[in-house]
């Protein structure tokens, strides 16, 4: 199985993130050092790694409960959750135009919508499934769509 | 040392409450004795070379309502300024009340204070955040030492704590609760379901939020924080201008409830990069750092070598704010021996 994970580009950061790896028993085939595809303060480093099919789910558990991040696996790249809250007034129709909207990103897909009303406000919880690469570009869309319609935009940390 | 307090609100008193009861520890630690030889409000001041009885001046202010009428040694209708020439003092502690238009009347004070040599610990964060800069060359030019780490999160350490603790490490990043009102309402909001008119209504009764919030729920309060953190950890240069800042005002129960349902509290969260510098509401994970409830304020330092470090305290106080401007006048008191 072929994992790309994201690390800080600090010292010490590939070896903490080998150990989960190690610590279930898979085994550890190739390390590739993508320095060249640096973005900010991360590195992606592609780690190949063997092992039966209960080891290796095994090592992606441990290796996210250790908050590190995984980017890609076997060539697909991992879709993550992103919530965003907006609120203000929307009618169906401006609803749906932002749908579309997101929908048009690319590596982006909204995944799930809840809405309540009250007298003079909507809030709309919008759930994305977004590519790492296209999380940047769906926070300053999402930002964009509230300036534009004067909606209160409240996204993840 | 001798310091003069300008400002003697709720801070101002709580430095007097601290001095008075800490003093024999800080004499036998640090054989420091501190004497506040002025205390000044906006009706007067009351003066005493030989320094003047702290429980006596918070006293005097709660019954009379100024330390004008301290006796023996009361002046009415006397400024600050004046003040600052009246009396010989080492350090003044300028705790008047933030101005995020002018100010004033902190800058002027403290701009007299440093040219006339003296060493200066504020908790006001006007000056500050419109006039960094200028301030901190003020100081270097005059050779005096300038500190304010109880102007941003009270009694938490954020600014002592990166720029002496962390020397080794470039910080990258603070995320952050800044501002303990606006954490309070939202706390409130997500523990009860009630509305922000509701809660804000209640926090104001409780005293944690002002009679004009303003300055709290807009974000403005966070603001001011974000470009003294900008400024004073991260080297940029800034004013307030620079920040991107909305407030609380908007969020609806609904809201607060839909968060929750997927794990979630919206926070009001202060971001200070080398590139970013805003202040929102966001939706940050209830098992995170970021949920710290009621009047707490946190902030998280990402840093090169270190790692993430997460700082958590009360944010303000009038005590624990104290604490932090006698952190302040110790130090500059160690560096003043050295």
């Amino acid at each position: 199985m072929s994992l790309v994970l994201e690390l800080q580009d600090v010292p010490g950061q590939l070896v903490a993130a080998l150990e989960p790896i190690a610590s279930v028993g898979a085994n550890i085939v190739t390390i590739i050092h993508e320095r060249d595809a640096k973005t900010g303060a991360f590195v992606p480093v592609q780690v190949t790694i063997e092992g039966d099919e209960k080891t290796l789910d095994l090592a992606i558990k441990k290796l996210t409960e250790k908050g590190i991040r995984i980017i890609e696996k076997d060539g697909i790249p991992l879709k993550e959750k992103v919530n965003a809250i907006l609120v203000g007034k929307i009618s169906e129709e401006e609803l749906k135009g932002i749908v579309d909207n997101i929908n048009t990103l690319e590596g982006v897909k909204v995944a799930d919508l809840s809405l309540k009303m009250s007298t003079t406000t909507s809030t709309i919880k919008i759930t994305m499934e977004a590519e790492h690469k296209s999380l940047k570009l769906l926070e300053d869309e999402i930002h964009k769509i509230g300036a534009k319609e004067g909606l209160l935009v409240i996204t993840e940390t | 040392m001798k310091i003069s307090i300008i400002g003697f609100g709720a801070v101002g008193q709580g430095v007097a409450k601290a001095i008075s009861s800490t003093q024999q520890r800080i004499k036998k630690k640090y054989n420091l004795k501190i004497d506040i030889v002025a205390a000044a409000d906006s009706k007067g001041a009351a003066i005493r070379e030989d320094g003047l009885d702290p429980q006596k001046l918070i006293e005097v202010k709660s019954e009379k309502g100024s330390v004008a009428y301290y006796p023996d040694h009361g002046h009415e209708n006397i400024d600050g300024l004046q003040v600052l020439d009246e009396v010989e003092y080492d350090c003044l502690v300028e705790v008047t009340p933030t101005n995020i238009i002018t100010g004033e009347p902190g800058k002027s004070l403290i701009t007299k204070a440093m040219k006339d040599g003296k060493d200066v610990v504020t908790s006001n964060k006007g000056h500050l955040s419109l006039f960094y800069k200028e301030l901190i060359d003020l100081a270097r030019e005059n050779n005096v030492n300038f500190k304010f780490e109880a102007s941003v999160g009270g009694a938490m350490p954020i600014i002592n704590f990166a720029q002496e603790t962390l020397p080794s490490s470039r910080i990258e990043s603070i995320i952050g609760i800044l501002n303990g009102t606006t954490n309070f309402i939202l706390s409130r909001m997500t523990a009860e379901g009630s509305s922000y008119e509701q809660t804000l209504k209640e926090a104001q009764e409780l005293g944690i939020a002002e009679t004009d919030p303003t300055q709290d729920v807009e974000g403005l309060d966070a603001a001011c924080k974000s470009v003294i953190l900008a400024n004073a950890i991260l080297g940029r240069e800034c004013t307030l201008d620079d920040v991107e800042v909305t407030g609380i005002t908007r969020i609806t129960p609904e809201a607060i409830e839909l968060a929750k349902e997927d794990g979630y509290h919206i926070k009001l969260i202060a971001e200070i990069s080398h590139d970013i510098l805003r202040v929102g509401p966001r939706l940050v994970k209830e098992t995170s750092p970021y949920a710290v409830d009621g009047t707490l304020n946190m902030a998280t330092l990402r840093t090169d070598l270190a790692g993430e470090i997460t700082v958590i305290g009360k944010g303000a106080g009038s005590l624990e704010t104290a604490s932090a401007i006698l952190t302040d006048i110790i130090n500059i008191w160690k560096s003043r021996q050295s």
